[in-house]
């Protein structure tokens, strides 16, 4: 315990876990480097990033782990989220069956997790609104449900990407208050409400 | 984390081989069914006490690695870790299906663990938690081994070197023939500090050793492989395995490869980069040896990969036949080294050359900022400005030709001239002192834009952009301006005089600024300077004049005359000017008349405030003039009272100045001549009435009423004289009345005066035979004797030596009078 508590850094596991081809590696490059590619290889095993983020006046350095989303590689994943402080989810909001491997992933987690990982689910491919096969109700209806925070987000034109990580390094640093909070925060609603208005809408 | 992309580095080369012979006890590894851990304690008395523990496994150990209390397992479902200490173990993960057999190697000396996946080596630390991103071989491995900073692996028929820090492939060696058998690779067990790796094949052992970073960054620049060079350098240099000289030093020898290969703007990027580079090393690409820097070029050879420098056209020139052979044997079909951009698209040689040029200016515009020897600081200004003149650049030539610079003259006059860039040239002249030469270019410069020759190709881009900079100046005019700025400074008389009729010819403004210029150490002598001016630019020689008189306090009378002179001799020009044309409208007019107004009153002023000039002289020149107030002026300054009245009462009517000019002359004929001319102007003009009376008016008690009445004339009406004449005889009575109360007072005084006297003569005095005299000192007996006031008595002949004034008791009446009580006047 560093002795300025105003200055300490702190450290956090963070993983991000979700079906192959959901946008892992873009949203973690899109945080570290600001960058984004196209056509981003498939990761195999896993790729490792550290990231600091301020928060007020601490400071967070994230241990990113970023998986393979193949299923070959899932056994692999608890070596991963084992002693994580935070794990992302991503799905992808075009495809169905990623939010279905990742309510899997939830559960998995649940199980087998260490119970204080704070948990955010992320919509990825957020940028995408015409393909959209995942409402964000549905989604943030379950996040709240199973007490993860949610955001539909976007590596591609960064939309809350940055702002994942800034909520998880928050959260951290509450430490147990929010822990215990039952149900997970919406912190931008922005995607969402667009979304609502422009598909529940006659006019 | 795998790079797709061949390696072509050499991270390893081989140094040794060794028969099968002598190969002996090679490891094999057999499937291990139980986990049997054996503790073997040494008591006292050599007593060894062995213990062993069992360890349940589902399955059979395949691979097994003991690291420090670690002991990783490795079975066909997956990998464990159990602690020696208790003997306690939990899974790190478990392996997918149909995946190849578990394989563990420690690395870095024990400290990490690294655990296959199929082809996929993720590192774990002592306590199972996985540390970096995961390595991702090409090949499913046989066998693995670690030479710090590369892990090397063996596996289908060949080698594979990566980098240990972040996994990028970088050498891919081919053994065996496939199906020949597997190939085994084997370092020293620490990892760490050895650099041999042996890699045994069914019929052979290679023994390869770790290339130093240095030696493969040679070799890529050997074969011209600059990308994997640089990245390798980075590389490097990020890990602190490469010191700051020798990537100055690699950075210099990949800028003169680029540079031979014609990529000038990458040369010169990594010749900035370079810290160690001299700008001295680029100089035989500029100028063409022996020159005057050729003992100033080190004898740098690098790595002996380019060929020595030489000037820049033979090395574009043989790199375009290096170019041109690449294509033919590329058309052949065999690979070359040459730039694929310029294989597909053959640049001209122009093109290159301009491009060439640019960048060495980029890189001697960037070496003027280093702290140089003033010998390279003269190389680089003067190549830079030969390079900018190779490419024309006006504009950069006089920034860097105007400014302070280290440009030697001799070996760029004759280039400059014959070329035609006359500007740089009479910048660089003035910049180093050479005024005379500056000069004298300006003024052909100026000569030759007033005549209409200089339309010529160099000029024109020139004069377009100093007229963006200076605003619409034309090109004598800049030159006007830019000799008047050495001008100026100068202190050369002689060059100043001869610069400064065309300086003048061009802008008065100027000349008159470079004559009254105080920049100068020493000043210009008056005499030349006013000799040297035309005549017929009146402006300088006034304003020069007035600068002189009016800055320099000069006292010299005919200065002060010639000034006066030129003056009024503009004034009268404008007069007359101004008279002559009439038909102007109002405007023009007024602005005519504000002129003239301004110079007039400049003249008046000059005139009444300086007492040096030659007053005659002036007036004999306007005399023919209508500059009235200016002539009163002179006549005044003459002492020709009446004609400054003449003037002042009865050519401009000034009635208030003429009584002003009476008053200070302070006599009273001075308003009886005044008023003489009111009366009787003459030439045919009639009694100034009005003006009389007025004078009359204001100054009548001071005039005798005799003379006013006799230079009245009969015509004056009475009515306009009557209320003056009388107001005049009143104060002449009021006068003589005063007067004769004067007169009575004073006659009172002196017959008290008369009374004292008499009274003091009639004075009494007794002598007796002891008196003497108070000079002389004899008795003075029955002589004659006389008394002073101050009761002294003498001899007479004392007296008539001595006189009235004086007693001799040394009072001198004349000086301090005697005054008695008794004197006073008693009335």
């Amino acid at each position: 315990m560093a002795a300025n508590p105003g200055n300490k850094i702190r450290n956090a596991k963070l993983v991000l876990l979700g079906d192959v081809g959901t946008g892992k590696s873009s949203l973690v490059l899109r945080f570290v480097k600001g960058q984004f590619v196209e056509f981003q290889e498939s990761t195999i095993g896993a790729a490792f990033f550290s990231q600091t983020l301020a928060v007020n006046d601490e400071t967070v350095k994230f241990e990113i782990w970023d998986t393979a989303g193949q299923e070959r590689y899932h056994s692999l994943a608890p070596m991963y989220y084992r002693g994580a402080a935070a794990a992302i989810v991503v799905y992808d909001i075009t495809n169905a069956a990623s939010f279905t491997r990742a309510k899997k992933w939830v559960q998995e987690l649940q199980a087998q997790g260490n119970p204080n990982t704070i948990m955010a689910l992320a919509g990825n491919k957020a940028d995408m609104i015409e393909a959209r096969q995942v409402p964000a109700e549905e989604a943030r209806t379950y996040a709240q449900e199973n007490g993860l925070f949610f955001m539909e987000t976007s590596a591609k034109t960064a939309i809350n990407v940055n702002d994942v990580f800034h909520e998880i390094a928050k959260r951290l640093l509450q430490g147990q208050q929010a822990q215990n909070t039952p149900a997970g925060m919406v912190l931008n609603q922005r995607p969402a409400e667009r979304m609502v208005s422009s598909s529940s809408c006659c006019s | 984390m795998g790079s797709n992309t061949p390696p072509s580095r050499a991270a390893l080369e081989p140094f040794a081989t060794l028969d099968p012979a002598a190969l002996a006890g090679l490891p094999v590894s057999s499937p291990l069914t139980k986990l049997l851990l054996v503790d073997l304690t040494l008591h006292d008395a050599d007593e060894l006490e062995v213990r062993t523990r069992d360890i349940a496994l589902v399955d059979g150990v395949k691979a097994l690695a003991w690291v420090g209390d670690s002991v990783f397992v490795g079975t066909a479902s997956g990998y464990s870790l159990f602690s020696t200490t208790n003997a306690q173990g939990g899974d790190i993960f478990t392996l997918p299906e149909s995946s190849r057999p578990p394989r563990v190697k420690p690395l870095s000396g024990g400290d990490e663990v690294m655990l296959l996946v199929d082809n996929v080596g993720v590192v774990v630390d002592r306590s199972g938690h996985p540390v970096g991103s995961s390595f991702v071989f090409n090949t499913t491995p046989d066998c693995i081994a670690e030479v710090y900073p590369y892990v090397v692996v063996a596996g289908d028929s060949k080698v594979d070197v990566y980098r240990r820090k972040n996994g990028a492939h970088l050498q891919a060696i081919p053994f065996a023939r496939p199906g020949t058998g597997g190939l085994i690779v084997a370092s020293e067990d620490a990892g760490i500090g050895s650099d041999v790796v042996v890699i045994a094949t069914a019929y052979k052992v290679f023994c390869y050793r770790k290339v130093s970073a240095v030696e493969q960054i040679k070799a890529l620049l050997r074969r011209k492989s600059y990308a994997e060079a640089i990245s390798l350098l980075q590389e490097f240099e990020a890990d602190g395995e490469i010191s700051n000289d020798m990537i100055s030093f690699v950075h210099a020898q990949l800028g003169f490869l680029l540079f031979f290969d014609l990529r000038f703007e990458d040369a010169v990027n990594h010749f900035l980069l370079s810290e160690t580079m001299q700008p001295a090393e680029i100089f035989p690409f500029i100028m063409r040896d022996p020159n005057r820097w050729s003992d100033l070029v080190p004898r740098k050879r690098y790595w002996g990969l380019h060929a020595p420098p030489k000037p820049l056209e033979e090395v574009i020139d043989d790199g375009l036949v290096t170019l041109q052979q690449a294509l033919f044997l590329k058309k052949a079909g065999v690979d070359t080294v040459v730039d694929d951009d310029f294989l597909s698209n053959p640049p001209s040689r122009a093109d290159l050359l301009e491009v060439a040029i640019r960048n060495i200016i980029r890189y001697l515009c960037a070496s003027r900022e280093k702290d140089l020897s003033s010998s390279e600081m003269e190389g680089v200004d003067t190549l830079l400005m030969y390079l900018y003149r190779a490419l024309n650049l006006v504009d950069d030539m006089e920034k860097l030709a105007s400014s302070q610079n280290s440009c030697v003259v001799e070996e760029l006059e004759s280039l400059l001239d014959d070329s035609g860039h006359l500007r740089t040239l009479a910048f660089l002249y003035g910049s180093k002192g050479m005024c005379s030469k500056s000069l004298g270019i300006w003024r052909i410069l100026a000569r030759n834009y007033s005549t209409g020759l200089w339309k010529d190709h160099a000029i024109l881009p020139e004069t377009d952009s100093l007229e963006t900079s200076v605003g619409k100046m034309s090109g004598e005019e800049i030159a006007a301006v830019e000799a008047s700025k050495i001008l100026q400074a100068s202190s050369d008389q002689d060059l100043v005089l001869e610069h400064l009729g065309w300086v003048a010819d061009i802008d008065q403004e100027l000349a008159t600024a470079i004559l009254t210029s105080e920049m100068r150490e020493k000043q210009l002598s008056p005499e030349k300077v006013v000799a040297a001016i035309d005549p017929e630019k009146v402006g300088i020689h006034q304003r020069y004049l007035q600068w002189l008189i009016e800055e320099q306090e000069c006292d010299e009378p005919h200065y002060h005359t010639s000034y006066a002179l030129s003056l009024s001799r503009s004034a009268m020009d404008a007069v007359r000017l101004g008279s002559n044309n009439e038909e102007r409208n109002n405007k023009e007019f007024d602005s005519d008349m504000q002129f003239i107004y301004l110079l007039r009153e400049r003249l008046q002023f000059f005139l009444q405030s300086s007492d040096l000039y030659d007053p005659e002289e002036v007036l004999y020149v306007i005399s023919e003039s209508e500059l009235w107030l200016e002539k009163a002026i002179l006549y005044r300054k003459m002492g020709q009272e009446n004609i400054v009245l003449q003037i002042l009462a009865l050519k401009l009517e000034d009635s208030e100045a003429a009584e002003q000019y009476c008053a200070e002359i302070g006599r009273d004929d001075a308003y009886i001549q005044l008023l003489d001319l009111y009366l009787d102007p003459k030439n045919g003009k009639g009694p100034m009435f009005t003006a009389a009376v007025r004078l009359l008016h204001n100054h009548g008690e001071s005039l005798d009423p005799i003379q006013v009445l006799e230079r009245l004339s009969a015509d004056m009406p009475l009515q306009l004289a009557s209320d003056t004449i009388l107001r005049m005889l009143r104060a002449r009575v009021h006068h003589h009345r005063q007067g004769q109360i004067v007169h009575n007072l004073s006659r009172a005084t002196n017959l008290d005066a008369r009374l004292t006297r008499l009274e003091e003569r009639s004075r009494h005095v007794q002598l007796t035979d002891e008196s003497i005299c108070d000079s002389c000192r004899a008795r003075l007996g029955t002589k004659l004797f006389v008394m002073y006031p101050d009761d002294s008595v003498v001899c007479y002949r004392c007296y008539r030596n001595q006189g009235d004034s004086a007693s001799p008791h040394g009072r001198n009446f004349r000086k301090g009078g005697i005054f008695k009580q008794s004197w006073l006047v008693s009335r």
